[in-house]
């Protein structure tokens, strides 16, 4: 009879429960602290010592219901805390092992409430048996997420969405990134939080481009030389944007559609991979001629829109190859027009690419160069009033953020005739694993420049980090599209661990058994009886047993004593009773007289 | 316990409160990554159900692989806790067992595992078949599976009626009513030979001596000290509602044990599944068999010149 334990008591199963179902709201805890907006740790603490209190100091509710509903309401702060964007990919894979071994934990302990039969086998570590459920069931977890989750929330999951009716003060509190402007003033330092502005679900990382600037007015400002909008007819749901007729990649470029999902109250911006085609939404939108949208009202909070875009995905040797294509005169009276820059500005241009062929090799040098010979620092000095914040960078501080580095871009490409444009959005931000959607925050705003190669269209270039041409990205998403794409490996593997997991204990038992045949009395004597049969030269044949091979060997030798050797081998061996002391002890003694060699011990 | 007719005790399996909570779970993150399109949302309502369809379906797939015996003692009476061997064969972590009739206590085990449970006895009779349940909710205590086995057992188990105290009036018993005792159901013997003397006319053929007689060549009888010269028959009419008929029954053990410690001699008249039967007990144990594989009907009758007390099943009606 098991007694009854208190769960806090030393040896109560339920402190095991306890253990797991404290890393369970731990981690849900972790989950949640960054939208509480309270410290990861404390967090942590409440959450799990809710949890321990819950299981181990409620002796007059039964305990396992405890358990479970504790781990029930862990899960729904899960499901409340893990969607995006405060998520952590890792903290719910956690949560949901925690979550797993709790379970198990749980019936583990409620069984041991329940006697034991007298005399039974003890039931197997509870470490042991909640490893062994948490892998095999775990492993059956992670094949049908691979292969329903994507496809349910592609199918059930919204494309698009009105959101929110942003207030007053969501527009007033909105990041000015999210804001459409007239001018973009790099006199001001940027404020960038933490915050999660908005997620993507692409296939590929791209930036996500909001505006594009062309005017550059020699001092601290980016305009537009057009800044005219028209609003956008809409048919069945889909908006096309005003194109670039010039801009040969969104007409003629591979299609990539991104689904943005705004977590920010307020935007008035339409983010896109360049070049953005065509929005699916039911909201009002306004183009400009740059190939750019926008919404006058604002986007609130829970918008959901899908835009599909067109690049050519060119390669270094492709942009090369497209000055043998003239410049459209449009494009080259708009973009590339000297600009307002010092004389040591364009002197520096023609230096940086006088030995550069092409037009591509010009923008890597001045690329180049600009890595050489600046740093990037958000705490970089503001440039002095009226002066011309390009000329300030490029040769006195020579520290800047992106905007000062892509405007450099822009000025010294500008200054060799190359038709180039400042762009502003964000980076694509991080990938969630579980979720595959680019998290994009606050601090992600960036800018960088836009170069136009004839036959191609716009092609952005980064000078402030290394980022690869939209065609060399990778199209991986988040880990069950990974688990998909090599669906055949992670199947082996999977099958691997599980046939290991499986088969361990018997192979272990098996190879147990077998060593302890190989050092059992009647392998020993075996063994030594085959001694003496080698040495009268008459080795044992495959199909003799030990009897009959003593047997056959008295008769050769001549002595009978090997008769009752075999015997006792066979008895040992054979018999489920198995031999005395005395009998093992005689047959030693005659084989040892045999050989020549007392028993090895 | 050990009842014949089917009781129901339980169905094929519980839901339990794990079970609600998963699928719960499981609805809302579907439903609410319907809503946001949150794969990460999506996923643990994924995760969710599937605990929730693996809880379900591990445990039936465990007890469809586990079979049980049982080994039962030959010997019980009612209101004994009767320890009965458990043998579960199969592979999984553990099981908990149960004999019903009545459903006894839960009890755990390890798989394959042997062990011994005590069971109460609470009807007399003979049983060769007990009716076990097996149920596990391993590993998530989703869904508690319960399957129930009829298990024949190797050797059957013979329950007695448990002895009702009584107090018994034995009778001379003459020597020509003795003559007639018929031949024991039982094993045979139990008197006490204090002596062998020479055969004279009238001495039953059944006191004979054959090896002495062989020996010495004259026959010559036993002598038993002392002469069963007293006891009753025991008339056992179990016709009536089987409630009565164990009440009777319980009350003939009583006055049968009485009597047996009393020193007298008891010829017990029943009837039994094959026939009426009536013959003399040989000690408690005895008595208890007989008793137990007593079942309604007319019982045999008694030879000429044993006083006799009938004890009826109907009469056992009122008793409180």
């Amino acid at each position: 009879m098991t007694p009854k334990l208190h769960p806090a008591r030393p040896g109560s199963p339920w402190r095991a429960v306890a253990i797991a179902a404290v890393s369970s709201l731990g981690a849900v805890g972790a989950l949640s602290a960054p939208r509480l907006g309270i410290p990861a740790v404390v967090a942590v603490a409440i959450a799990g010592g809710a949890a321990a209190l819950t299981v181990l100091c409620l002796p007059s509710f039964s305990t396992r219901r405890a358990s479970v509903l504790v781990l029930g309401v862990g899960a729904l702060g899960a499901l409340r805390h893990a969607a995006l964007p405060s998520s952590d990919s890792h903290l719910v894979v956690f949560w949901a092992m925690a979550t797993l071994v709790a379970l198990v934990l749980v019936d583990r302990a409620d069984a041991e409430s329940t006697p034991a039969l007298v005399g039974a086998p003890p039931l197997a570590p509870r470490v042991s048996e909640a490893a062994r459920a948490a892998v095999a069931i775990g492993a059956v977890v992670a094949m049908l997420s691979v292969a329903v989750v994507p496809t349910l929330t592609r199918e059930l999951g919204r494309q698009e969405w009105l959101g929110k009716i942003p207030t007053l003060g969501d527009v007033q509190n909105s990041p000015g990134s999210l804001r459409a402007s007239h001018e973009l003033d790099m006199t001001n330092r940027p404020r960038l939080t933490d915050t999660v502005v908005f997620t993507v679900d692409a296939e590929r990382p791209d930036f996500w481009r909001g505006e594009v600037f062309d005017v550059w007015n020699g001092v601290g400002t980016w305009s537009r030389s057009d800044d005219s909008y028209v609003t956008l007819a809409r048919s069945d749901g889909t908006v096309p944007l005003v194109l670039d007729p010039y801009d040969v990649g969104a007409q003629r470029g591979e299609e990539m559609q991104q689904t943005f999902y705004l977590e920010s109250r307020f935007s008035q911006l339409i983010f896109a991979a360049p070049s953005a085609v065509e929005v699916n939404t039911d909201l009002v939108l306004v183009g400009r001629p740059d190939g750019t949208a926008g919404v006058l009202r604002g986007l609130g909070q829970g918008a959901v829109y899908t835009v599909t875009s067109k690049n050519l995905k060119p390669t270094a040797d492709v942009l090369r190859a497209a000055d043998a294509t003239p410049l459209p005169a449009p494009v080259r009276t708009r973009y590339a027009q000297v600009p307002l820059a010092s004389e040591r500005v364009r002197a520096l241009a023609e230096s940086i690419t006088r030995d550069a062929a092409t037009t591509y090799d010009k923008i890597r040098a001045i690329e180049a160069w600009l890595g050489a010979n600046t740093e990037y620092s958000l705490d970089a000095p503001l440039s002095p009033k009226g002066v011309d914040v390009v000329d300030h960078f490029l040769f006195d501080s020579r520290l800047g953020w992106c905007e000062q580095v892509a405007s450099s871009l822009v000025v010294l490409a500008r200054s060799v005739g190359i038709p180039a444009r400042l762009a502003t959005g964000f980076v694509p931000g991080e990938r969630d694993g579980l979720a595959g959607r680019f998290v994009v925050r606050e601090n992600d705003a960036h800018a960088w420049t836009e170069v136009f190669f004839p036959g191609v269209g716009w092609q952005g270039f980064d000078p402030t980090a290394s980022v690869p041409l939209a065609g060399d990205a990778p199209t991986n998403g988040s880990w069950f599209d990974w688990a998909r794409d090599h669906v055949a490996t992670f199947a082996l593997v999977l099958g691997g661990i599980v046939l290991a997991v499986g088969a361990a204990p018997d192979l272990i038992a098996r190879a147990r058994r077998r060593v302890r045949r190989r050092n059992s009395w009647p392998a020993r004597a075996l063994v030594r009886l085959e001694k003496v049969g080698r040495a009268s030269g008459r080795p044992r044949q495959p199909a003799e047993g030990p009897g009959e091979y003593a047997r056959v060997l008295a008769a050769g030798i001549g002595d009978e004593r090997l008769v009752a050797v075999g015997a006792v081998i066979d008895r040992d061996a054979f018999s489920g009773s198995g031999t005395s002391e005395d009998a093992r002890a005689h047959a030693d003694a005659v084989l040892s007289e045999l050989t020549g060699r007392p028993r090895r011990e | 316990m050990f009842r014949t007719s089917s009781t129901a005790v339980h169905g094929p399996g519980d839901f339990t409160l794990t079970s609600v909570v998963l699928f719960t779970l499981g609805a809302y993150g579907i439903a609410a990554g319907s809503v946001t399109s949150d794969q990460t949302v999506v996923a643990i309502g994924v995760f969710a159900f599937v605990l929730f369809a693996i809880g379900l379906v591990w445990p039936i797939v465990i007890l469809a692989r586990v079979s049980v015996e049982v080994v039962a003692p030959s010997d019980g009476a009612v209101g004994d806790e009767v320890p009965l061997r458990i043998i579960v064969r199969g592979r999984t972590d553990r099981v908990e067992v149960r004999v019903l009739d009545p459903p006894g206590r839960w009890w755990r085990t390890a798989v394959p595992g042997v062990g011994t449970m005590p069971h109460l006895a609470t009807r007399r009779g003979v049983f060769d078949e007990v009716r076990v349940q097996l149920r596990t909710s391993a590993p998530l205590g989703v869904f508690v599976r319960v399957r129930q086995a009829r298990v024949r057992m190797p050797e059957p188990i013979t329950i007695a009626p448990s002895a009702r105290p009584a107090a018994a009036v034995l009778y001379p018993i003459g020597d020509e009513a003795l003559m007639t005792d018929p031949v024991p159901a039982s094993v045979a013997g139990g008197d006490t030979v204090r002596a062998v003397r020479p055969y004279v006319p009238g001495d039953p053929a059944r006191l004979v001596h054959w090896a002495t007689s062989a020996r010495l060549g004259e026959l010559v009888v036993r002598e038993h000290d002392p002469p069963a010269a007293q006891g009753l028959a025991l008339v056992v009419d179990l016709s009536g509602p089987d409630e009565w008929g164990d009440e009777a029954a319980s009350y003939a053990a009583g006055m049968g044990r009485a009597a047996l410690a009393g020193g007298g001699v008891v010829l017990l008249a029943t009837r039994e599944r094959e026939g009426p039967v009536c013959a003399r007990v040989l000690d408690a144990r005895d008595l208890g068999r007989r008793l137990a594989r007593a079942v309604a009907g007319p019982p045999a009758d008694v030879p000429a010149g044993w006083p006799q007390r009938v004890v009826r099943a109907l009469d056992f009606g009122t008793v409180p």
